[in-house]
């Protein structure tokens, strides 16, 4: 699979501690999803590869170019949304967008052309006119969303990026993520904690946790079940039905009185949950593949790790 | 909304080098502090004194032609250029004796009027602008990117923190050229207008690039300074008080030190020479005389050189680890 990062050997410590332990990283190209709990080396890692910290070890590539050696060539090639809320004091918004594509070499009158035509894009209207420090959260999110894609990188680097966004505006920001991706060919490395976001746009996940590659995986892979089965949506009296299809032999997974996951060959256990619907008068709402919540996914990874290390 | 929305669109097209990009923190940095009102006027008068520049010059060349100029204008210089206390300048201002000797052929008599009146410019008046200036400008110039967290705006991009500091150290040259260079630069070409003699540029070339060195002893370490103090705090106050702290202590640290010889010449000179490293501003005019060509031999020193390369290294020097270090997570 080509990748867009591919880096070996990866250290870096700070005083004493590990904030990433020999990390060995593909990241392949598409929308990659960067998972962790917090402290767990994802900003690290970001900074890392954007050359902003010293490593201590590590070596690969980025974009082709060899890293960290060739980082400051690279950075013209990616795009980076920070986590933290970084504006220049006193510049109004189509400014500070102007500057970020001049300082990623575009020329001056081309790099105005170019902030009005991104900021059109993250749709921020005429607050474009107003000093940065008078808006709100949500809109320098668009802000540096604006900055990062100025310059038309390869590589889209955002960390946290729909922190503060409102939900409409956090739809209408995958959707920008996605497209993007899709008709635009960029490569999307998110950091999120939100899972949905990921669910939502990412091809593939990464889990990090206390500065180590736990999982490194597509998405589909990490939703597949274990096991093949049903996912059942019932308006009520889940309970009765699943003690229906226990009666018929079935294993049954009951969360809550609306839903259960019946196990077994799909083909197989939908004629008997047909049957035992009827016969309890259960009304059955929707019917699905059963699939590994990413959410239920990640918890396990996580405390997995946590309880090795206790 | 836009009127038209053509969406997100690929861009193509030659960018810049890599090395050029300071300029951006540059031209960013001129762009934010040009819309002061408050710095507009102060760079408005700073430029007063190089009509009174001008005026000396203008003074000189009539001299050349008039023998009635030649008292007139060496009161005027000799008020100018006397750092030897009070009473001695009252005295000399009384009876002024000729710094330009009249037994000196006509070359030597214009490079010396010449220096020592732009000497008198960059000693006096505008050694004084150019703290006022940095103390309005400088404290901000980093301590807001570190308030706003902006360095990292600048640091995504391929910049070093050692260009993002001389990005915003050339914000500080910029201003302060304007206020000493370009001037004195004036004043030279004023000069060569006025004089009936076209040979006087064989005279005098050396003194645009006196002017240039004059710049650069002024300029770096103060930078340096002021940017090293900025980066150390994310409130400019601070900075700015830090800033002026510094010139105002060392300056009456070094009045009381050699205020005991206020009276005597000689007692003076040598309390001068030995305190001279306590006042940055006596430091940088001590510099600025030696630049000019007007300081006796027996007063040069070496101190006032190592500290200005000493004291511009370590500035830069902390502003860039400054910067470096805020970039760990």
């Amino acid at each position: 699979m080509p990748s867009v990062i591919d880096i070996a050997g990866l250290t870096k410590r700070y005083a004493g501690n590990f904030a990433l332990k020999n990390v060995d990283l593909v990241v392949p190209v598409g929308v990659t999803g960067l998972l962790g709990p917090n402290g767990s080396g994802k900003s690290t890692f970001i900074k890392a590869v954007l050359g902003l910290v010293s490593v201590d070890t590590g070596s690969g590539t980025v974009l082709g170019g060899a890293w960290p050696k060739q980082v400051k060539s690279i950075r013209d090639k990616i795009g980076y949304l920070p986590e933290d809320d970084c504006y220049i004091l006193g510049l109004q918004g189509v400014e500070s967008v102007q500057m970020m594509a001049k300082l990623s070499g575009l020329p001056s009158t081309e790099a105005l052309r170019r902030a009005h035509e991104v900021l059109d894009f993250c749709d921020v209207g005429q607050e474009r006119y107003r000093n940065v420090e008078t808006y709100s959260t949500g809109m320098r999110q668009k802000l540096k969303f604006a900055q990062a894609l100025v310059h038309d990188p390869q590589l889209i680097i955002l960390d946290e990026p729909t922190t503060g966004l409102d939900p409409t505006q956090r739809e209408e920001f995958l959707d920008r993520i996605h497209a993007l991706a899709h008709r635009f060919e960029k490569s999307v490395l998110l950091s999120t904690h939100i899972l949905h976001d990921v669910q939502q746009v990412c091809d593939h996940v990464i889990i990090l946790v206390r500065g180590q590659v736990r999982l490194s995986d597509s998405l589909a892979n990490m939703q597949r079940p274990i096991q093949s089965g049903l996912q059942i949506r019932v308006v009520r009296d889940a309970l009765r039905l699943a003690e229906s299809l226990r009666r018929r032999g079935l294993r049954v997974e009951c969360n809550g009185d609306t839903e259960l996951r019946v196990n077994g060959e799909m083909a197989s256990i939908s004629k008997t949950i047909w049957a035992a619907s009827k016969e309890e008068s259960v009304l059955v709402e929707r019917m699905d593949e059963a699939r590994n919540s990413l959410e239920h996914s990640f918890l396990e990874i996580v405390s997995e790790k946590n309880h090795a290390n206790s | 909304m836009p009127i038209l929305d053509i969406g997100y669109r690929k861009w193509s097209g030659n960018r810049s080098p890599e090395w050029s990009r300071w300029s951006v923190v540059a031209g960013t940095g001129i762009s934010l502090v040009w819309r002061g009102t408050w710095l507009k006027r102060f760079l408005l008068f700073a430029s007063f004194p190089a009509i009174v520049t001008m005026f000396g010059v203008g003074l000189f060349e009539q001299s050349t032609q008039d023998e009635s100029y030649r008292r007139m204008f060496n009161g005027f210089l000799a008020s100018r250029n006397e750092p030897l206390g009070p009473r001695n300048r009252m005295n000399r201002v009384r009876n002024p004796e000729p710094i330009i000797s009249p037994s000196d052929d006509i070359a030597t008599q214009r490079h010396k009027a010449w220096s020592y009146l732009l000497l008198w410019y960059f000693r006096y008046p505008q050694a004084l602008w150019i703290v006022v200036v940095i103390g309005l400008v400088a404290p901000r110039l980093i301590s807001y990117d570190l308030r706003s967290r902006g360095y990292l705006l600048y640091l995504s991009r391929p910049l070093s923190p050692k260009s993002y500091v001389f990005g915003k150290a050339c914000v500080l040259y910029f201003l302060l050229a304007m206020i000493t260079t370009f001037p004195a630069i004036a004043v030279y070409s004023f000069g060569l207008l006025l004089s009936n003699d076209p040979s006087s540029i064989f005279q005098t070339w050396d003194i645009p690039f006196r002017i240039l060195l004059a710049t650069a002893v002024l300029v770096l370490p103060t930078s340096a300074v002021a940017l090293a103090f900025s980066s150390l705090t994310q409130e400019s106050r601070f900075a700015a008080f830090a800033w002026f702290a510094v010139w105002i202590t060392g300056w009456v640290t070094y009045l009381v030190l050699t205020g005991s010889a206020m009276f005597n010449a000689d007692d003076a000179l040598k309390l001068q020479q030995r305190w001279l490293l306590v006042s940055p501003y006596h430091v940088l005019g001590h510099l600025q005389e030696e630049i000019f060509g007007v300081l006796p031999a027996e007063r040069h020193q070496i101190g006032p050189w190592v500290l200005c390369v000493a004291v511009t290294l370590i500035g830069f020097g902390i502003a860039r680890w400054r910067v470096a270090r805020m970039l760990k997570v």
